[in-house]
């Protein structure tokens, strides 16, 4: 029942959430410079020419009209026409999320199999070789530009090394190198605060307390500390998520993948001010959705946060 | 000092493996097995740097639309590969009346479209009714605003009937736009945006957006014994450092436009060969002439005497011709006058003598997804500098270049190049009357006007003439050249043919061994 309330609660707040930020974002991308009427018609159309394009496009009607009757269509889960392609946001975005979701949980699983075994071994095994290759790995993975790595890997992994393929989809093969360069960066977040977080709970008095009544050194560590350590983990390993979706602009980019990012950010480019509008809510909700799960995810991990 | 060794230990880790890799040269590793058998369908794998917004020609401008249709529909007439010739395509010819005002087309027989229906008068009809009409939405309708009826006599025969004469008539009917649908598709409403259905040499099998557009053979082309390659796979990879990297592994057999930091990798791939070809572009500086301080033609002039053209096309654009009014350099119609040799000194005293100030600010407006333009740009800005401009850079996306730029008059100096016509009704067309330079000159206009409507190759080239000629001695722009184009192509592949002025991919005599 309580549980019931929360859920509830949460989606009142999503639905507040899409609303306001349906608003900002059908306003500032008309603020911003830009037509997407003359992205279709380009540089020789005369003004005659541009006029029929907003009329077919939609855009000659007043901004308030075409406001309310874009939040008519969002309330039935519909996002309208993109006004370059004129295809459904709909099915576009249906289309490119499989690719993109995939890619966003490969790297965050790549980046926690990586961060938080080297985080704990960090942590338990201060100042060793472990430690030193998990800070000088966090510091590398933090400084290094995704975009860059990514280029990198391919000219090792695919060019000078032919394991993974340039472009294209189709397997998973294709999807490991990219998965790896967005992975890395949140490895880097990850491994730096599992191992500030383990460091501090195994100073707890409990710890000492779990020693004194003769607990195996395994049990007090994994068993008692890291259930601690890892509650910090699991909520930047949530917003981490959020960004990988982020991210994921630029690595379908270098990778030529035909996923959400590279959709929205050529939406972006043309001024298509629908499919960004469909974009940005969209977005919006997958990332909202995350942060529910991670709160329902807390009280797994610790039974001590009740939801409420 | 255990701590410090642990660190060194692991640095060398991390640093070692970046030396293996980064010496040892590869291998070459021809992925490529032995030429397939006399039988085998033959795929050409092409590098396409984005996606089209769409596969409908009547309905938008973006060039790669127009790169892929080329491959899909036809046109009427069309510029002939090599010489840009307009040339019979659909129409195997077409009359002209005496007076100029009716053009009769007849079309070719046998031709058919991709879903079976055979070409007629009607299909023609019904293609123009939708390219002229405003409701549908078109931004190319003004190009037809003279017909004021189109005739069918017979299923072979079309008469266009204009209210004036119309000399880029031609020019307009044989650009992609003016492709040619077929009428119960149109009929019927069909989704040609993602669904295309034309006459041409290939058919659409699939187009995954943002990854592949997959065509195939027309076995029943009009053109006998054309296309040659069975199956083009047009691979989009938007990084150009990727697109090159794919050529060289085999994965892509031509990457249309090669950078020029990639040529010299290029060079040395025995595998690889480079063509060069003068893009039919306009490059240029333009100067808002809403400026005070531009309006000045001495301030313009000292400009043009300000930059070193070739450098920068060199530099910048990977080699061309430099240009001295605003016609490509291949044009029939390019007239070849030097009124501003490159002479820094001249500049000096003519901003001097102008009275400009090294104090006062002139914004350079980049289009920052165009990298040459940008490269361009600073370059501009350093030979600006140098006479005693102060010049500062402002880099904007495109849909910004277009809305506050190009449209919205909002700028000192731009960089851009104009992309090549059939006519150069098409090139000149506006200005004179201010068009985006606010440049006005009521002779330019009339000398437009007046070309526009005169037939005859000697006479329109004698009004065109005095019109660049103005252009030229006025300078609202500085020109800089035509660039040349580095097409990568492997090997194996001969016959990309690229439509002259259209810059737009012609497979039809393409061939993969």
């Amino acid at each position: 029942m309580k549980f019931l309330l929360f859920v509830l609660k949460r989606l009142l707040r999503l639905v507040l959430t899409v609303l306001i930020i349906s608003t900002i974002i059908f306003f500032v991308i008309r603020v911003i410079p830009g037509d997407p009427a003359l992205v279709i018609a380009g540089v020789d159309a005369s003004e005659e020419e541009i006029d029929a394009v907003r009329a077919r496009i939609g855009t000659d009607v007043p901004l308030g009209e075409q406001y309310v009757s874009w939040l008519g269509d969002i309330a039935r889960f519909d996002f309208g026409e993109s006004m370059i392609s004129g295809e459904s946001v709909n099915k576009l975005i249906y289309e490119r999320f499989p690719l993109t979701i995939t890619l966003a949980f490969m790297g965050i699983i790549l980046g926690i199999v990586i961060a938080i075994p080297l985080g704990v071994l960090s942590a338990v095994k201060r100042w060793s070789f472990w430690d030193y290759f998990g800070m000088v790995f966090s510091q590398i993975g933090m400084a290094v530009p995704s975009f860059w790595l990514g280029i990198i890997l391919l000219l090792l992994f695919a060019v000078r090394f032919p394991i993974f393929p340039l472009f294209g989809i189709g397997s998973l093969k294709h999807l490991i190198l990219p998965a790896f360069s967005l992975g890395f960066a949140r490895a880097a977040v990850i491994l730096r605060l599992t191992r500030a977080s383990m460091v501090e709970e195994l100073s707890k008095e409990y710890v000492i307390t779990a020693r004194a009544k003769g607990l195996t050194e395994t049990m007090v560590k994994y068993k008692h500390a890291l259930r601690n350590a890892l509650i910090p983990v699991v909520t930047i390993t949530g917003i981490q998520f959020g960004y990988m979706l982020g991210g994921a602009i630029i690595i379908e980019q270098v990778f030529s993948l035909p996923g959400l990012g590279r959709l929205f950010l050529y939406g972006i480019y043309q001024r298509d001010f629908t499919l960004v509008q469909g974009g940005v809510i969209f977005i919006a909700v997958v990332f909202s959705l995350v942060n529910f799960l991670v709160d329902v995810l807390y009280s797994v991990i610790n039974p001590r946060i009740r939801i409420s | 000092m255990k701590r410090m060794i642990c660190l060194a230990a692991v640095l060398v880790l991390i640093l070692v493996p970046a030396f293996v890799f980064s010496g040892g040269k590869q291998e070459a590793s021809e992925a490529e097995a032995a030429a397939p058998a006399a039988a085998e369908p033959t795929t050409l794998n092409f590098a396409l740097p984005g996606n089209p917004d769409s596969l409908d020609p009547h309905m938008t401008s973006g060039t790669l639309t127009f790169q892929v249709c080329k491959s899909i529909y036809d046109t009427l007439a069309e510029p002939e590969k090599g010489s840009g010739k307009i040339v019979p395509a659909l129409a195997e010819s077409w009359k002209v009346s005496d007076d100029n005002l009716s053009w009769t087309f007849k079309l070719r027989s046998g031709v058919t479209f991709h879903n079976g229906d055979p070409l007629t008068s009607a299909d023609v009809k019904a293609s123009f009714d939708r390219l002229m009409s405003e409701e549908t939405g078109t931004p190319h309708f003004k190009g037809f605003t003279s017909v004021t009826s189109i005739e069918t006599p017979d299923v072979n025969t079309v008469v266009f009937n204009l209210s004036k004469p119309n000399a880029p008539f031609l020019g307009t009917i044989a650009s992609g736009w003016s492709a040619i649908l077929p009428k119960s598709l149109l009929d019927s409403g069909h989704d040609f945006d993602s669904k295309p259905v034309g006459t041409g040499p290939f058919k659409l099998v699939e187009w995954v957006r943002d990854n592949k557009v997959t065509l195939t053979k027309n076995e029943n082309y009009w053109m006998k014994g054309l296309p040659k390659v069975d199956n083009i796979e047009m691979h989009i990879i938007p990084e150009t450092s990727v697109q090159v990297q794919s050529l060289i592994a085999g994965q892509v057999d031509i990457v249309f436009i090669v950078d020029a930091d990639s040529i010299p990798m290029l060079e040395a791939d025995k595998d690889v060969y480079i063509e060069e070809n003068l893009t039919a572009l306009i490059l240029v500086m333009a100067m808002n002439c809403e400026n005070p301080t531009l309006s000045d033609i001495r301030v313009r002039q000292a400009i043009n005497y300000a930059i070193d053209k070739q450098k920068i096309l060199d530099i910048a654009y990977g080699g061309g011709e430099p240009i001295n009014t605003f016609m490509d350099k291949s044009s029939a119609f390019y007239n070849d006058v030097e009124f501003y040799t490159y002479n820094p000194e001249k500049a000096r005293a003519l901003l001097k003598e102008a009275g400009v100030s090294s104090k006062q600010e002139f914004e350079l407006f980049l289009p920052q997804n165009y990298a040459l333009h940008v490269t361009a740009g600073e370059m501009y800005q350093e030979m600006l500098s140098d006479v005693g401009l102060n010049v500062k850079i402002q880099l904007v996306d495109w849909s910004t270049w277009l809305a506050d730029v190009y449209k919205g008059h909002n700028f000192d100096f731009t960089v851009i190049g104009h992309t090549g016509k059939l006519d150069p009704d098409g090139t000149l067309n506006g200005y004179g009357g201010g068009k985006y330079v606010s440049w006005y000159n009521d002779r330019t206009t009339e000398l437009l006007k007046d070309a526009a409507v005169t037939i005859g190759f000697e006479e329109r080239k004698a009004l065109y003439d005095e019109a660049l000629e103005i252009m030229a001695k006025e300078v609202p722009f500085v020109y800089l050249g035509s660039s040349f184009r580095q097409t990568g192509i492997r090997k194996n592949v001969e016959g990309f043919v690229i439509t002259p002025k259209l810059d737009t991919f012609d497979f039809r005599w393409t061939v993969v061994k």
